[in-house]
């Protein structure tokens, strides 16, 4: 039986304009989808391509401007299924903080059936089961002030699970969670596939996709793209015109399998891949050229010594953040920082300018202590550019120009030199004049994004340090800021220091990787170095590159094949030279 | 970041565990009592049975003396007043408007002390009772306004939420003012206005989150088929129990002692 069901399905979002008139904006278009109970579903699309509106037809929180939409077989039109369409189809949301209604853990699952009139004795029996259900049974009594992100969105589905529902609709529940969280979560939802519940799972992260049943692809408010993972994944190029990612080793297999090599096409896995290419076996002769290149450390621009920070000295909530950290950061170097949530990457790069204060050791900037004098503070301030994670949170202005100009007024400039530069950080992040006058909240999430970091390069700091610049955003978008990073970098002569969850994306473009555990720094190299050691990454709970895992899989297996490699093109070049029976 | 909201002191007393509407109607009930009180013997009372109270309910008395704190103007301000401009019979001295009195000075110190048993009364509720359960129990108060037109569960849900968002805006503010530090924003210098000024920064953004986290929340909320008070029902009901209605008892009596006292002697 098809649970979800829609048929040319249309919705048209309906906004006023300065002169208020009506604009209607076509967010889905002639949609025809049916899901059968049971399924595993994966919506994938970038924004904008009506995922999101999707899963909010199927909960009946938007209702069909045109065509039909049922679900468990009843129309969500007629307005006296809504109640039981949202109890029979739940719903998770992005943000973890947003959807928790009360301030205990049992009580924020008691809503659902509270709301649904269950008599209070079976709501307590439903969340206990609720929470054993998501493992958070201990949590009972709880604040949620006090879990994870993983933790939150587990007690999310929790809150949905009280209410006993066939299908759960999670529209974009990981992407604001740490890898760990990320894990959490989609072990949650295939446990709970395994029982019969309905997953509809909206995401841009395409190793979750591949655990479905089924992927499905909108792009312009319809279903373009219909199958399982592998016979989605398999069209590469398809798939990425479509702004999307395919997982490494899939994208790799297709280039193998380009190049003559026989390989199935049907590899999403790093096991599959394994088991693929060690079934072909590999050359017992091949050597491979060592990168002999040894990277050398620029003069020192930033160093931190001996650096500790505690919150909540001589409290009981004391912890600490910072263990006696020392490092060197030289000049012109990109550099990708990267850690669990509470590694202490986010005090570290707060000290860097000074908004944390030491509670021992200190930050030097070019040979002077940025907290040795209050005065230089700002100037301190101007030289280290901070961009905080989810910056778009700190507009504020009415036009795009003035809200990037208030950093450098802030810097006492005169009205022409503010003028150029807000006229270059915007066009250094790629956003043209045409925006200047535009309020920044009309903005798309990416551009708004865009607009705040330009509005830190306006002070032209010699040091660029961005947190998760890229969290939240979909594949295209965070493409096109990571290619904007790196061209900053390169064109402005800034050393960059780039926080990131995502190990593929600062494999891609730094120069060293600095790698944070529970205080203390685990290692400081290349990231040809730091990846060759990817057990102990993925020990302390980081997301390694799947083609660095692959490797490390091959070597482990007893091929002689460096272990050091972490991007496609260069483990397409050594796995073609080495395969038996290829010729070279 | 741990923001603690109110004043809420976590123990397990006989008081914490009260049913919550016992606790506002006591409290009610207690100031009533300090409000008829007259002389010295009626204050004693009042002072006696708050003193019962605070033990029962384990609340250390320095954290009582603390709630103190915030009124000790108000205190001083009331005392002043009733010393300077009461007249009474025993004058001690005049100048122009200003006239102390033996009345005088009797009512500042009566009017002092009814203030801080009326405050410290009120803060062994506040330190008893965490703000959600005293929402429940004004929920559970008001109910029967409701036919009145008195959204009592709405203003219940309201102030929960609002409850529960404090610490995350908090978090948020602090969040934003780093940010907008980090783009060389001064918050700690410069005149009144210049102050004012600076913190549009702030407000701006704080806002614009507060409303995307209310749409976000509003969504959420109706996802899981809430629909205000019509056909709800609760987790945790609250039930009175034997303690409940003694400690009603116990605040009944003292409250008719207190008016015997001033209706037959006059105290």
């Amino acid at each position: 039986m098809d649970f979800v069901k829609s048929e040319h399905l249309v919705y048209d979002y309906k906004t006023y304009n300065e002169n208020s008139e009506i604009v209607t904006n076509r967010a889905i278009n002639g949609l025809d989808i049916a899901i059968p109970k049971g399924q595993f579903i994966a919506v994938l699309g970038h924004n904008g391509s009506g995922k999101s509106t999707f899963a909010k037809q199927i909960n009946a929180l938007l209702l069909p401007s045109d065509g039909k939409m049922t679900v468990n077989g009843l129309d969500t039109a007629d307005e006296k299924n809504t109640w039981s369409i949202r109890q029979s189809a739940g719903m998770v949301f992005q943000n973890p903080d947003n959807q928790i209604i009360a301030t205990i853990i049992e009580e924020e699952i008691a809503f659902g059936p509270e709301n649904l009139g269950i008599p209070s004795a079976e709501i307590k029996t439903r969340v206990e089961d609720a929470l054993l259900s998501v493992n958070m049974s201990k949590y009972r009594n709880s604040s949620p002030m006090m879990l994870s992100g993983g933790q939150k969105q587990r007690i999310a589905i929790a809150g949905v699970l009280a209410m006993r529902p066939d299908c759960i609709v999670l529209d974009e529940p990981t992407a604001m969670l740490d890898p760990i969280g990320r894990r959490q979560v989609i072990n949650t939802l295939l446990q709970l596939n395994k029982q019969g519940i309905t997953i509809v799972l909206i995401t841009h992260y395409m190793e979750e996709a591949c655990l479905a049943d089924r992927v499905a692809v909108f792009d312009k408010g319809s279903l373009v793209m219909d199958g399982t993972p592998a016979e989605i994944f398999r069209q590469v190029e398809r798939v990425k015109q479509l702004h999307l990612d395919v997982p490494q080793v899939t994208e790799l297999a297709s280039k193998l399998i380009k190049r003559g090599v026989s390989l199935p096409n049907d590899i999403l896995t790093i096991d599959d891949m394994a088991a693929a290419l060690l079934e072909k076996g590999f050359k017992k002769d091949v050597s491979f050229p060592r990168d002999e290149r040894e990277y050398k450390i620029p003069q020192t621009l930033i160093e931190v010594k001996n650096l500790t920070h505690i919150y909540g000295k001589e409290t009981v909530y004391e912890s600490v953040a910072l263990k006696n950290v020392s490092l060197k950061i030289g000049k012109g170097e990109l550099i990708g920082l990267i850690g669990h949530t509470g590694s202490g990457k986010s005090t570290l790069i707060q000290h860097l300018n000074a908004l944390s204060k030491p509670d021992e050791g200190c930050v030097m900037l070019d040979g002077f202590d940025i907290n040795s004098d209050k005065s230089r503070l700002k100037e301190v301030r101007r030289r280290v550019g901070l961009v905080f994670q989810y910056p778009e949170h700190q507009l504020f202005e009415t036009t795009v120009f003035k809200d990037v100009a208030f950093g450098p007024e802030n810097l006492g400039l005169s009205a022409e030199e503010i003028q150029t530069r807000v006229k270059d950080a915007l066009a250094s992040v790629g956003m043209g004049e045409e925006y200047y006058e535009k309020s920044p909240f009309e903005l798309s999430g990416g551009q708004k994004r865009r607009v705040a970091i330009a509005g830190v390069l306006a002070m032209h700091p010699e040091v660029l340090v961005l947190d998760e610049p890229t969290a939240g955003l979909d594949p295209y978008s965070r493409d096109e800021i990571l290619a904007n990073i790196k061209r900053m970098h390169k064109e402005l002569d800034m050393t960059v220091i780039l926080v990131s969850h995502s190990m593929e994306d600062i494999s891609r473009i730094a120069d060293r990787i600095l790698v944070m555990n529970k205080g203390c720094v685990e290692f400081f190299d290349t990231p040809q170095k730091v990846f060759g050691h990817i057990k102990r990454l993925t020990e302390i709970g980081l997301n390694a590159p799947q083609i660095s895992l692959l490797m490390d899989r091959l070597n482990d297996e007893g091929t002689a094949l460096p272990r050091s490699i972490f991007d496609v093109d260069t483990a397409c070049e050594v796995l073609y030279n080495a395969l038996a029976g290829v010729s070279a | 970041m741990n923001i603690t909201i109110g004043q809420y002191y976590p123990t397990n007393s006989v008081i914490h565990n009260l049913d919550a509407r016992i606790k506002i109607m006591g409290t009610f009930l207690y100031i009533t009592a300090c409000f008829i009180a007259k002389g010295v013997l009626g204050y004693l009372l009042c002072a006696a049975f708050l003193a019962m109270v605070v033990r029962l309910s384990a609340v250390p008395v320095k954290m009582l003396l603390g709630g103190l704190k915030p009124i000790i103007v108000i205190i001083i301000f009331t005392v002043a007043l009733n010393i300077l401009f009461t007249g009474g019979k025993d004058m001690l001295w005049q100048y122009g408007v200003i006239r102390i009195s033996v009345q005088g000075i009797l009512m500042a110190v009566k009017m002092a002390v009814r203030l801080i048993l009326l405050v410290m009364g009120s803060s062994v509720l506040t330190l008893s009772t965490t703000p959600i359960q005293l929402t429940v129990g004004m929920e559970y108060l008001l109910k029967p306004y409701k036919r009145f037109g008195l959204p009592a569960h709405e203003i219940a849900m309201m102030t929960s939420i609002a409850l529960r968002f404090i610490p995350t805006l908090v978090e948020e503010l602090d969040k934003i003012r780093k940010a907008q530090m980090a783009r060389g924003a001064d918050f700690d210098t410069g005149g009144l206005i210049q102050r004012a000024q600076s913190l549009i920064p702030l407000l701006v953004p704080l806002f614009v989150s507060a409303f995307r986290r209310a749409d976000e929340l509003a969504m959420a909320m109706e996802a899981r088929c809430y629909r205000g008070d019509i056909n709800r029902t609760r987790m945790n009901e609250l039930v009175m129990e034997k303690n409940d209605y003694t400690a009603l008892a116990s605040v009944l009596v003292f409250l008719f002692a207190v008016l015997i006292l001033r209706l037959v002697w006059g105290l």
